[in-house]
């Protein structure tokens, strides 16, 4: 079995005279989460398009599972589970006939995991699909694409519309997928929903890959929130230059600043007076994901 | 069985079974109605009353043998509203089955999964003949129950010719909603051109024969199953073979357009 099971090298992808994604390079390995973060429009959905033969690429590589989407054709999409962005289904069948149809078109693949799955997920399994509120139709999707057991999970914004009980559910989910050996590409507007449980993030915007990077280093770039109170009045210049520390603020007794890297300087500064208290309060990752968003458009 | 072999086809008429059970009696019904007239008619001696129309508006009612069994229902149930309201259902369902659901994500799952575009296509296909079949069917053994039950001077296979000849028109507008639906992905697009087709076939064969257009006749699919009255002479082997030949060319060319293109789900 090949170690990257999604390669993507210069996708581009045009609607008529728009061009959704500019030349998408992407290796997702075999065994990993990855999440795939991007604000609206960033192209998101387009990739995964690709990634399963709904969309054709303008031009570019992409290979699935070793396979060229188009060339693999149903043998390939046996192996993938597919959660859309916009889950849409025929209101008129029930959560089980919509279940037990995707087993049929599967050839019987995953009969054994549809009642325990739903149960676990408390699916309404014989209510009506229209009659289903927005995170109970998503609980069916979540079923569906996870029912069989495939090598590939793809997931469009999995987790809009579930609470957070059941989110948590649905990330111990992704952790015993990604443990029987399965490989997970996820989707989300926010690192938030994807940082407890991926290994790499990539973060797309308008089309292109701007940063691809282990969520552990993201999150130290993102650095830590650290207060100071002294039980002296303090001045700035005792603080000024340190490395790794930026924000900083120091009024009367106490100093506010944000640190990334070492806090060793930071530490034997502070201890020259008397310290009171302190604190320190790892950054939401998002602060530092928000740069990505506002980046000027280069193009 | 063929809920595991053919499970689209399956799921389809599945989620079709009430709306067919309202369209089944519905044609039931109006079969019903028209036959069950003619014997009263009888006494009203149509014929005089027919033939003092002008030719030219006899000839586009194509109320030429409107006396006879056969040239009634062929005038009223074979010749207009079968072929009308079972039109209208044909392109509604063709442009729906395909197009329908790309445009309301229904099919995106369908998609996904171990499916070829070539299975979805033809399994989609497969329920519209299907649906089709079963209508043209309950119309057919409705007129045949009246006929035996009125004593109606219709031959069986007579029947059956036009049945089959009905059935082919049919299928061949609804087809051409379903094909030009998968090749675009547009819903409109593909009830526009279906029922401008059929408007227009509609139109060449009531209006050739009064103009002496003869290429008119040649290009309108009502010509090419009505021309020889079904109902009194039987089968036409040329007008048959050419309903057939329509919608399955039409069906191959929007199967090439479907698996070409981006699906817009
Ligand atoms: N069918 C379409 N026709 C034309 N343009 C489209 C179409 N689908 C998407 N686009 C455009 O392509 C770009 C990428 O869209 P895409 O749906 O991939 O974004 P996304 O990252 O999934 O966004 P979201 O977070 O809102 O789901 C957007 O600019 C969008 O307007
Ligand atoms: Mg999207």
């Amino acid at each position: 079995m090949t170690s990257v099971v999604i390669r993507a090298e210069a996708l581009v992808k045009d609607y008529g005279s728009v061009r959704a994604l500019r030349g998408v390079d992407l290796e997702v390995e075999h065994g990993e989460i990855f999440g795939f973060i991007g604000p609206n429009g960033a192209g998101k959905s387009t990739t995964i398009r690709l990634l399963l033969d709904l969309l054709r690429p303008t031009s570019g590589e992409v290979e699935v599972l070793g396979q060229n989407p188009a060339a693999g054709g149903p043998e390939l999409r046996s192996r993938i589970g597919y959660l859309p962005g916009e889950l849409a289904m025929s209101g008129n069948r029930t959560a089980r006939e919509h279940l037990e149809y995707m087993v049929r078109l599967r050839g019987g693949s995953g009969a054994n995991r549809l009642e325990p799955l739903a149960e676990r997920f408390g699916v309404e399994l014989d209510k009506q699909f229209r009659g289903l509120s927005k995170g109970n139709k998503q609980k069916v999707g979540v079923v569906q694409a996870f029912m069989h057991s495939p090598a590939l999970l793809i997931l469009d914004e999995p987790t809009s519309g579930l609470d957070p009980l059941l989110q948590r559910e649905f990330l111990d989910l992704l952790l015993e997928a990604r443990e029987a050996g399965a490989t997970v590409f996820m989707s989300s507007h926010v690192l938030r929903e994807v940082e407890e449980v991926a290994g790499r993030v990539a973060i797309i915007r308008s089309g292109e890959i701007v940063d691809v990077e282990n969520v552990r280093v993201l999150r130290n770039r993102a650095g830590q929130h650290v207060e100071f109170k002294f039980g002296e009045v303090v001045s700035q210049e005792d603080f000024a230059g340190l490395s790794g520390l930026t924000d900083l603020e120091v009024t009367g007794h106490s100093l506010s600043a944000v640190l990334r890297g070492s806090p060793d300087g930071l530490l034997k500064a502070a201890a020259r007076h008397e310290v009171v208290s302190w604190s320190a309060s790892n950054l939401d990752l998002e602060e530092l994901f928000m740069d990505f968003y506002r980046m000027p458009d280069e193009t | 069985m063929f809920n595991e072999t053919y499970p689209i086809t399956a799921g389809v008429l599945h989620d079709q079974r009430r709306s067919l059970t309202v369209w089944g009696s519905a044609m039931a019904g109006i079969t019903v109605m028209y036959v069950s007239i003619f014997p009263v008619m009888g006494g009203l001696d149509i014929e005089a009353l027919v033939s003092s129309f002008p030719d030219a508006l006899v000839e586009a009612l194509g109320y030429n043998e409107i006396g006879t069994a056969s040239g009634y229902i062929s005038s009223t149930v074979f010749g207009l509203l079968a072929p009308i309201i079972l039109a209208v259902f044909s392109i509604g369902v063709g442009s729906r089955l395909i197009a329908g659901t790309e445009e309301d994500g229904t099919l995106e799952l369908e998609l996904a999964s171990p499916t070829s575009r070539r299975a979805i296509y033809v399994q989609r296909l497969g329920a519209l003949w299907a649906d089709i079949v079963l209508l043209v069917a309950v119309v057919s053994a409705v007129t045949w129950a009246m006929v035996v039950g009125l004593s109606l001077d219709v031959a069986f296979m007579n029947l059956v010719a036009a049945s089959i000849g009905l059935g082919l028109l049919v299928l061949g507008f609804g087809t051409i909603a379903l094909a030009v639906g998968a090749a675009t992905g547009r819903r409109p697009v593909a009830i526009g051109v279906a029922a401008a087709i059929t408007v227009v076939g509609f139109m060449f064969d009531a209006i050739g024969p009064t103009i002496d257009a003869g290429w008119m006749m040649a290009v309108s699919p009502f010509s090419w199953y009505m021309d020889n009255n079904p109902l009194s002479q039987g089968f036409d082997v040329v007008g048959t073979a050419m309903l057939a030949v329509l919608p399955l060319a039409v069906g191959a060319v929007g199967l090439i357009g479907y698996e070409r293109r981006d699906l817009m789900v």
